[in-house]
């Protein structure tokens, strides 16, 4: 018997148009945080998928402690103490984090021996232990509607942990994180492998490799190039196998030009659902060939100015301006055609139609326009070679080109087919709203670039971003938000990141 | 004011039950407007074996009604089960089967009716006699003042309800297979990753709308009505949806609902017989329940909340 807990040998699994894994064989030790790593669309959550039972391999055998399996379906992944952690929450928002928890096994108690019924109570014993014993620090009679991102994520963590997996699978888990938050699951993390827990880690970032795991298998285009000891190798190395290129970590950025007023925000003001403000009397403009940056900890308010400008929000009081054109109260297709570009957060509900085909996603804002349409009815070859072009132009990486579904490409090329559509837009405003989240290192530092080209171009770039090296490698200027105020706005030179980092956390004033 | 609450009650009751059953289809996440074809397609069966055990021994077919009840949950449930195939199976837009459902419901009843009226009893009739159940009263109880009307004249059927809701709450609410029904219904995604077939749940959820609708059906058959003809589709099915919703898909909600809906139908007439109108005023008054529906609609439709999944056709190959 080998030392290995997970085997997966000579793993082939192809979707229409593309192989996702092509002979891939990795081994993975008991009580090792394993990483995986690659660009978008090179085969990691797949890989993934079929240990945790999600697919079923092409070619290629999957070994656990030894023994061969099949593994037909997630229960059966669950039976043989696999549990994965997914990158897209899969929670019932109005129950509890136990009834969520222990939905499908529900431990059950019987009523004056006779009626069987559901025992919330000892489950919630059960699972305040199993929290504590972990450091997840959980409260399991609250509702899932009233947790925060990090918070949903640790029920899903206990998910599996309640399932008694040994071998816990994490896709992206920092993706949705702020830094503080990403810490702390990093401490988790660690401390799941005290407890004699085997991790496998998909991530992009490098740093967090580096800090908390062993070994390091890089993919590319879903063949495996290497597995590193990651003590022994630097992450510029690691970038570079990964990318197959050399990889530039600071971007080439010469200073600003800037040109007329484009955006102004006047002391502007927006109430959440709830009737809380959010966003408190804020007042900012950008100019052309200006990347303003709005740094800030999650949930401080900078969504909902970027939502109140792109008209996704209402706006309670104050005013916006577009070159000089008052939008305050304008339709969303009005502001678009005024000149607004907008990368949303959320890309899979409010960037993108999941279940059409890329061509027409990359379309969406221009559909009804020529040459697009004419009088009304679509032309079709118009929305293909638009696609083509894009797909090409933006490196947006898929199974069928044009025609793939959306919903089937990687996280990362969704992300990227969203920008080249609002890039392409060619607005005099671009709003991006955490542009490279879930984007790898080498499409990081093209979607940098790419912004920067827009700015020399002349056009006005508002930045929100929860990654503060984001911030302060692109921003001109930058502004930061605390409790829905912008406590400081500044050159980007005449700020430091510590600065930056007190003025977030609202230990300073400006 | 006894015959308001007495009559009220019995009108509320089978309409409950019946919203009971849309609650299960709904909760689960299968929109569903066929409540009025499962209930009157259960009131054909029960009504129909009815007739036939009587006619075969002889027994007097207003003493059948038990037999009738346990018949027409069958036949509600056979045939919600098309209902469950279309939108589960063959993942068809639940609107469009439930309207289609109504409407074969109907149809295939009426003819049915007919046929069988002078195929087997030999007589052209577009309904089956079934005549009104026994009613009781509960003596210690029924002597409290207002109160004690709900104790007075009450038809068997209003007593199994109130158990069967009861149960139902209980299943819903407290068992793991309704633990399952509302997560699908909010979220099949996470019931699917929990191992649990969604399928199955809203299956199974779906015949049980079909059961206490067919019962529903029933009720009102042996007691408004006193026969099984195509009358049976008053747009019971769709006051039991309005009242549900109204309800905010919750029980002990929806009860209140019904109530409302009952009193108001029964006070509708006992305000047109007071004033000695003319039966056409009668008519008038019957649709009190239904304007009732229209302004509770504008203050509460709201406030209240779908099943997050509800419609939504689940496809498990979505990520
Ligand atoms: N269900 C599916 N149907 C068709 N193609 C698929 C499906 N799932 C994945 N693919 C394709 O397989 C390739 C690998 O996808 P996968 O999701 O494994 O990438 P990834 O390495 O996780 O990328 P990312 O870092 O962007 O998440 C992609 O090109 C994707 O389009
Ligand atoms: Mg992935």
């Amino acid at each position: 018997m080998s030392d290995y807990i997970v085997e997966m040998k000579h793993i082939t699994k192809r979707f229409p148009g593309i192989v996702a894994n092509d002979d891939v064989s990795i081994g993975i030790k008991k009580g090792e945080i394993f990483a995986l790593l690659g660009e978008n669309g090179a085969g990691k959550s797949t890989l993934m998928s079929i240990l945790s039972g999600m697919y079923e391999p092409d070619e290629g055998e999957v070994y656990i402690r030894g023994e061969k399996v099949q593994i037909s379906s997630p229960n059966h992944a669950a039976k043989l103490n696999i549990g994965m952690v997914h990158q897209h929450f899969k929670l019932v928002p109005d129950y509890t984090i136990t009834e969520n928890i222990i939905l499908g096994i529900e431990p059950m108690k019987r009523f004056a021996g006779i009626f069987p019924y559901v025992d919330i109570q000892s489950a919630n014993r059960k699972i305040e232990e199993l929290s504590k014993s972990f450091g997840l620090e959980v409260d399991p009679k609250k509702r899932i509607t009233d947790l925060t991102v990090s918070m949903q994520q640790r029920v899903e963590i206990l998910k599996v942990l309640y399932r008694e997996a040994e071998i816990l699978i994490f896709d992206e888990p920092t993706a949705v994180l702020t830094p503080q938050e990403i810490e702390f699951l990093l401490d988790i993390i660690e401390g799941l492998r005290q407890g004699g827990k085997t991790i496998i880690l998909i991530t992009h970032k490098l740093d967090e490799i580096k800090k908390v795991a062993d070994r390091c298998a890089v993919l590319n285009k879903g063949k495996l190039i290497d597995v590193l000891d990651v003590k022994e190798t630097s992450t510029n190395y690691m970038a570079q196998l990964m990318v197959g290129r050399e990889v530039s970590f600071e971007s080439a950025k010469t200073p600003a030009q800037m040109k007329d007023e484009v955006l102004k925000v006047e002391n502007l003001t927006v109430k959440n659902e709830d009737g809380f403000e959010v966003v408190k009397d804020v007042s900012f403009s950008i100019r052309g060939g200006e990347i303003f940056a709005i740094a800030g900890v999650a949930d401080n308010g900078q969504v909902e100015i970027a939502d109140a400008i792109a008209g996704l929000t209402k706006v309670s009081s104050g005013k916006i301006l577009l070159n000089e054109q008052d939008i305050t109260d304008e339709r969303i297709r009005k502001r678009t055609e005024a000149g607004i570009s907008y990368i949303p957060e959320d890309r899979q509900s409010v960037g993108l139609i999941l279940d059409f085909d890329v061509a027409t996603n990359l379309a969406l804002k221009q559909y009804y326009k020529e040459p697009f349409s004419r009088n009304g009815i679509l032309n079709k070859e118009e929305f293909d070679q638009f696609g083509n072009r894009l797909i090409e132009k933006y490196d947006i990486r898929s199974g069928q080109g044009i025609q793939t579904q959306v919903r089937s490409m990687s996280g990362g090329n969704q992300q990227k087919a969203i920008i080249a559509r609002e890039i392409e837009l060619q607005s005099p405003l671009m709003i991006f709203v955490q542009p490279t989240r879930g984007v790898d290192i080498g499409a990081i530092e093209n979607i940098h670039k790419m912004m920067i080209q827009e700015r020399d171009k002349g056009k006005a770039i508002l930045l929100v971003s929860l990654e503060l090296d984001e911030i302060m490698d692109v921003a001109d200027t930058i502004g930061v938000i605390y409790n829905g105020r912008l406590q400081k706005v500044a050159s980007s030179e005449s700020l430091t990141k510590n600065e930056v980092g007190e003025y977030m956390m609202g230990a300073k004033h400006g | 004011m006894d015959t308001v609450i007495i009559d009220g009650l019995s009108f509320a009751l089978p309409l409950f039950i019946i919203a009971i059953g849309g609650i299960y289809s709904e909760k689960s996440g299968i929109t569903n407007l066929a409540l009025e074809g499962f209930q009157g397609f259960g009131a054909f069966v029960g009504a129909l074996s009815a007739v036939l055990i009587a006619h075969t021994s002889g027994i007097g077919v207003e003493h059948l009604f038990y037999v009738a009840l346990l018949f027409s949950m069958i036949g509600g449930m056979m045939f919600s089960i098309i209902h469950a195939v279309l939108c589960i199976k063959f993942k068809a837009d639940q609107v469009i089967s439930g309207v289609v459902i109504n409407i074969l419901a109907l149809a295939l009843t009426t003819f049915l009716t007919a046929q069988i009226n002078v195929l087997v009893f030999g007589q052209a009739s577009d309904r089956f006699q079934l005549g009104v159940s026994d009613r009781f009263t509960i003596e210690f109880l029924a002597n409290i003042p207002v109160i004690g009307a709900a104790f007075t004249n009450i038809y068997p059927f209003e007593i199994i309800i109130v158990i069967i809701a009861c149960f139902a709450w209980y299943l819903l609410y407290k068992s793991k297979f309704g633990m399952r029904l509302r997560a699908a219904g909010e979220n099949p995604h996470s019931v699917d990753a929990a191992g649990v077939d969604v399928s199955k749940v809203r299956f199974s959820a779906v015949l049980i709308s079909g059961l206490l609708s067919g019962l529903g059906g029933m009720c009102f058959a042996y007691s408004i009505s006193a026969n099984f003809s195509s009358s049976i589709y008053m747009g019971y099915g769709f006051l039991a949806i309005a009242a549900l919703i109204f309800g905010n898909w919750k029980i002990l909600p929806t009860l209140v609902a019904c109530l409302i809906f009952g009193f108001a139908k029964s006070g509708g007439s006992a305000i047109a017989m007071v004033m000695e109108l003319p039966s056409s005023f009668t008519d008038l008054f019957m649709t009190l329940p239904y304007v009732l529906t229209l302004l509770l609609l504008i203050f509460f439709s709201k406030s209240n909340r779908a099943p997050r999944a509800l419609g939504e056709i689940y496809d498990k190959g979505k990520r």
